[in-house]
């Protein structure tokens, strides 16, 4: 109870709610706008969190995505195009709700959801993560080898069509996430004398080029081709809402714990837990036929899925140190730059900001309600701000962003290469999250792999000698054996485009 | 620009290659088989397999070398890159010399005038009131070190 009460006291500070009503106003406009991520939210706003605290960092990022991600479906509904990947599975049925003059109860139903899957991921994760890590406090090296390495391998399973470009893209992350001292002998790798990288790269201009420069220089281009949207007014948001909701009472209860287990799931985001939600959720109807002419029952499982995916990604996070999702690997990489190292320990040495993170959670998704509809009736006046006004901003706050965190110039440059890369990388249909993870991850797996390997005096048997590391292992070598498998057949099968 | 999967085939085996040779300089642990170069070489061998698997791939598909896919014409694509890496060089070059309010101030304008406006005036108010913004969140609230230039001289002396 004191606990409780302490972290009580760390949320409920002018500084905290501030942040949260603020970054929740960044999130609604940035998941507003097509084209912009609820991810580059949340780059965007990693070199501001640098300068705060632990908790107030955590509710900024917690509050923008959720929100984002709400934001996100307001474009879809009014002008079918989804504004972040997350509400494209039900942007026809909004847009077709629209069309028949529900947009109101269309958005309303939106918002309403992804509160609801919001606080259920929430009650889930602050119910589940602290039994795991109880059960967790028991792993040594060899078990977070092995858990790190399955982490990596599931992102790059379900991170898209192609394993094998998914793998690349990891393996490439590992090297950027290797530059610099190695922490066990001392020496310097892939320095080339340059005095810049030998504390390594650091994961902010990565951020920022992966996720921000790369859609820059995809999207500028299309800038001057593109006409002004020009989005409907919307005169009865929330019209209807509460008996819908109560009619697919179960369609909502459903998406918020599929979402929560999906997003728990290392690369496995919200944009997957929307589809899965929604295929669900289509394949138990009565009425399958009406899904995508304006049927609300997709919809609303679907909104509660997405958002409580949010909260799923933080079970892996919290009580393993190891991302579920892209937005949990940026907190990962705030919390360690703040000397805080998520694992099972943080339940038992920083309890009350464990409790404070699950208090935070929960204010950011209740603030859904209120900032969504003050959106909805927005929508119109962010939907009308030219991208030719947007892009030059971001590219100047990206490049602020990137020097803030070591106050180096040379991160400017890593980030501009880096954004290069991902731009070339996403043309060719290489996935960015697994590279993102690895950069994360790759200390953790190399770390405990040598630590593990002293540990044995060079025996790799004892890498499996315990019950759990040996289910890990095998876990781990099935994950890279269809890796490998997966990517060989997905090259027999040649996209029409490219023929 | 999509690539054939040969090239980004041969591209990520030489990565590979090149990681693992970086990689053999780097010594072992006293005593031990293993150091500091273990898991490069692990990761540089992964891509080099990696990258030979896509190259056979490709091998079979008749793919082009190189792709332009987009509605945008390619020419328009470039002078937009060389836009944005040409803000960041400046940036980095220029603003240690004229400080951090001229060069946003410059190539905001310089930015919203090619990809917006059309019109100065309006490029240079909004390029300003962007760039007091940015000065004040991150310079003043953040304590970030963004270097005033030729203004400190203006305003100190």
């Amino acid at each position: 109870m004191s606990d409780l009460l302490q972290a009580a006291s760390m949320v409920f500070t002018w500084e905290v709610c501030l942040i949260i009503l603020a970054a929740s106003l960044f999130g609604l406009f940035m998941g507003a706008i097509p084209g912009l991520t609820a991810t580059m939210a949340t780059a965007l706003l990693v070199p501001v969190t640098f300068f705060m605290d632990p908790l107030p960092a955590i509710a900024a990022i917690v509050s923008a995505t959720a929100m984002a991600i709400v934001a996100g479906d307001i474009p879809g509904a009014l002008l079918r195009i989804p504004g972040t990947p997350a509400s494209a599975v039900y942007t026809e049925e909004a847009f077709a709700m629209g069309k028949q003059g529900k947009i109101g109860l269309a958005l309303g139903l939106n918002v309403t959801c992804s509160m609801i899957g919001g606080v259920i991921g929430v009650l889930i994760l602050a119910f589940c993560a602290p039994m795991i890590a109880e059960f967790a406090i028991q792993f040594t090296s060899d078990e977070y080898f092995w858990l790190a390495l399955l982490g990596l391998s599931c992102a790059i399973l379900v991170s898209g069509a192609d394993p094998l470009k998914g793998g690349i893209s990891m393996l490439a992350g590992l090297v950027i996430a290797m530059v610099g001292m190695d922490s066990v002998s001392g020496q310097m790798r892939f320095t080339f004398g340059n005095y810049d990288l030998l504390a390594g790269i650091s994961i902010l201009p990565v951020l920022i080029g992966l996720f921000a420069i790369s859609e820059l220089i995809r999207r500028m281009p299309e800038t001057r081709n593109r006409a002004p949207l020009s989005p409907p007014i919307i005169k009865n948001p929330f019209e209807g809402v509460g008996s819908a909701l109560w009619k697919y009472k179960g369609g909502v209860l459903r998406g918020g714990a599929l979402g929560t287990v999906i997003g728990a799931l290392p690369g496995a985001g919200a944009d997957i837990a929307s589809w899965i939600s929604y295929a669900v959720s289509r394949k138990l109807s009565k009425t399958p036929e009406k899904f995508g002419t304006g049927h609300p029952e997709g919809l609303v499982s679907a909104s509660a899925a997405n958002n409580a995916s949010l909260s799923g990604a933080y079970i892996p996070a919290l009580v393993f140190g190891i991302p579920g999702d892209t937005v949990t690997a940026i907190i990962i990489g705030v919390l360690m730059t703040k000397g805080i190292t998520p694992g099972p320990d943080v339940f038992v040495t920083q309890g009350p900001l464990v409790n404070a993170i699950f208090m935070v959670f929960i204010l950011a998704n209740l603030l859904l309600l209120p900032l969504g509809f003050m959106a909805i009736r927005g929508a119109r006046h962010i939907l009308s701000i030219p991208t030719g006004i947007l892009f030059p901003l971001i590219l100047m706050f990206c490049i602020v962003g990137a020097f803030a965190a070591n106050n180096a110039m040379f991160d400017i440059w890593i980030m501009l290469g880096i954004g290069v890369m991902g731009f070339f990388m996403a043309e060719n249909d290489f996935p960015v999250g697994p590279m993102i993870l690895a950069v994360i991850l790759g200390p953790i797996v190399e770390s405990n792999f040598m630590r593990s390997i002293l540990k044995s005096n060079g025996d790799l048997t004892a890498f499996v000698d315990r019950p759990i590391a040996m289910v890990l292992a095998i876990a781990a070598v099935a994950v890279w054996s269809m890796i490998i498998v997966n990517g060989v057949r997905a090259g027999r099968k040649v996209p029409a485009t490219a023929k | 620009m999509r690539t054939n999967d040969k090239v980004t085939g041969v591209v990520t085996a030489a990565f590979g290659a090149a990681v693992i040779y970086a990689s053999l300089d780097l010594k072992n642990l006293p005593r031990q088989d293993y150091g500091a170069g273990t898991f490069p070489t692990v990761i540089g061998g992964l891509l080099v397999l990696f990258g030979a698997i896509l190259l056979l791939r490709g091998l079979g598909n008749r793919e082009e070398w190189l792709a332009w896919q987009h509605p945008v014409p390619l020419m328009h694509f470039i002078l937009t890159l060389a836009a944005i890496c040409a803000s960041v060089v400046a940036y980095v070059y220029l603003t240690p010399v004229v400080g951090f309010p001229v060069v946003s101030f410059v190539l905001l304008s310089l930015l919203l005038y090619t990809f917006h406006h059309r019109r100065w005036l309006p490029s240079m108010g909004m390029a300003l009131t962007a760039t007091a913004i940015i000065w004040g969140v991150f310079g003043q609230l953040l304590h970030v070190p963004l270097e005033l230039g030729l203004l400190e001289k203006v305003i100190y002396s």
